[in-house]
């Protein structure tokens, strides 16, 4: 785990096993995404593989921070420079994940009601009982 | 992070509020990315100016910089805004032209030449080898991957930020060791049946790694600019390399993998079946070039204008004044001109069931931005198909 914008980073997570482009797939005025429904970010642990698409999203990221659409913080398996100006801009903080495929296969493993927290570049899975 | 003296300067204000803050921008995103200094840019290729993208908070941004005195240090270009500047166009909505004209107003006090396009090369083009700080997904992968200019897919706030600095962090792309094509793509002849957009997305949603395509032959530069706006769509591609045509010593070579491209596996990327009553053909992502404007004007005089649909083409801005007897040939003939703008960044003024168009990126958007039913297909079959000339 390597923070690359550092700060607090605990909340309920949502997972998507993919790479999104914030323009287009992203709706800043919910915090949710277009292209698969229901799934919302706001105020939890945004986990995904990567940014694609537009160089626009740094901007669709700030409107999330305004809109208080904002996830707490974003865990991304690939870093491009556009998704950390959209942090930087926004001030969520940001960490690169080193054993990506390991944590999806853990928070798989749980439906839903799953907690993460990165403490001391750490990461702690918590289950709601 | 490494700062000259004069760059400390920029950080710690002693150059106004707005160049502080752009420094600050660079500095925190290359120290994220482990840019040990900054690199001096010779142009700045701003992305994230159409207020249909940015909306009100990227307008307070950009209003911002200006406002507290922010300048351009280097040459510096703008990409479409949100409105047809020509004002001629029945397809984009102009309706928030008062919007996009305070940032318009903005980029103009920063002095940015308002050339409101997404192909800057086409006023600029790099030399192999420059750095450059460009936003535009689809002019950072032709920027390095035909003209062997160095930038990475700089967000839009960073390529402004650049611009009003002249520095950007020396990181990523601009680094030869980054130019590194590890899977080597070779396309099977068969590809050349399939549009040239639908090969763009397959290789942007399917090689990760820096791709080096063998076999891309007798296409134009114009194809070549529709296949790598697609890759850079459907994936983060900032760079492919193309055997006979990206500028040597501008890359190098280490193969991991090896994959061959047949057209059966670009079937998925060529869109949905096209029906309905309102039709849109769309030619122009990236913008057309004078060469692709000279083509639908023969294929349209061929053909027969468009009957069944509209056929809407986009261009930069100021190809209105600098190809004005072309531009009004085309309108004669019943063809919407957008000048300055695209669907990707704008709003329709009315809904179409179906776009057809050439371009893999706009296939790519539109349906994602506008919800509509997208095909491809190439510029001869377009104008056939609007024409009534073809099922």
């Amino acid at each position: 785990m390597k923070p690359v914008i550092t700060g607090p980073c605990f909340g309920e997570v949502v997972l998507v096993d993919s790479y999104i482009s914030f323009f287009g797939e992203v709706n800043p005025d919910q915090g949710c995404l277009v292209v698969q429904e229901n799934t919302c970010f706001r105020d939890k642990v945004f986990i995904f593989r990567g940014t694609r698409g537009s160089t626009v999203a740094p901007y669709v990221i700030y409107a999330l921070r305004k809109n208080n659409t904002a996830p707490k913080c974003i865990l991304v398996a690939e870093l491009e420079p556009m998704l950390i100006a959209g942090c930087v801009l926004a001030e969520i903080p940001l960490f690169l994940i080193e054993n990506y495929k390991e944590l999806v296969n853990s928070i798989c493993d749980f439906k839903e009601g799953l907690y993460l927290e990165v403490r001391n570049s750490e990461l702690l899975l918590y289950r709601r009982i | 992070m490494y700062l000259t003296p004069e760059q400390e300067k920029m950080l710690r204000g002693d150059y106004g509020w707005s160049v502080a803050k752009a420094m600050e921008i660079i500095v925190r995103v290359g120290e994220a990315l482990g840019a040990e200094e900054l690199v001096e840019i010779t142009h700045a290729h701003v992305s994230g100016i159409s207020y249909s993208t940015i909306g009100r908070y990227g307008l307070e941004f950009i209003r911002d910089l200006a406002l507290r005195g922010g300048k351009a240090r280097v040459f510096t270009t703008i990409n479409p805004g949100c409105v047809d500047y020509s004002g001629y166009s029945s397809v984009i909505d102009n309706s928030l032209v008062e919007y996009q004209r305070l940032i318009d107003e903005s980029l103009k006090e920063m002095k940015f030449k308002p050339v409101y396009t997404c192909i800057p090369y086409f006023y600029r083009a790099p030399l192999p080898g420059e750095h450059l700080a460009w936003g535009e997904s689809s002019a950072v992968i032709f920027a390095n991957s035909i003209y062997g200019g160095f930038t990475n897919r700089e967000g839009g706030p960073v390529a402004l930020a650049a611009a009003l600095t002249g520095f950007t962090y020396k990181a990523g792309l601009h680094l030869l060791e980054n130019r590194v094509g590890r899977v080597e793509v070779r396309l099977h002849t068969s590809t050349t049946l399939m549009p040239i957009g639908a090969l763009g997305l397959w290789i942007g949603e399917n090689i990760k790694h820096t791709p080096y395509i063998r076999g891309l032959r007798e296409v134009s530069l114009d194809d070549v600019k529709n296949m790598l706006a697609s890759a850079a769509a459907s994936g983060s591609h900032a760079l492919v390399i193309l055997e006979g045509l990206t500028p040597r010593g501008t890359f190098r070579l280490e193969f991991e993998d090896r994959v061959e491209v047949e057209a059966k596996a670009l079937e998925d990327y060529t869109g949905e079946e096209c029906s309905g009553t309102s039709i849109l053909g769309y030619v122009g992502c990236p913008h057309t070039s004078p060469r692709e404007l000279l083509l639908i004007t023969h294929l349209v005089k061929k053909y027969g204008k468009p009957r069944r649909g509209k056929l809407l083409v986009t261009i930069p801005a100021e190809f209105t004044r600098l190809y004005r007897d072309l531009i009004s040939e085309l309108r004669a003939m019943n063809i919407d001109v957008a000048a300055g703008t695209c669907p990707v960044v704008s709003r329709f003024k009315e809904k179409f069931d179906c776009v057809i168009t050439n371009s893999g990126k706009a296939l790519f958007y539109l349906k994602r931005i506008h919800g509509v039913r997208v095909k491809l297909a190439s510029v001869k079959e377009i104008v056939k198909y609007l024409s009534g000339l073809q099922g």
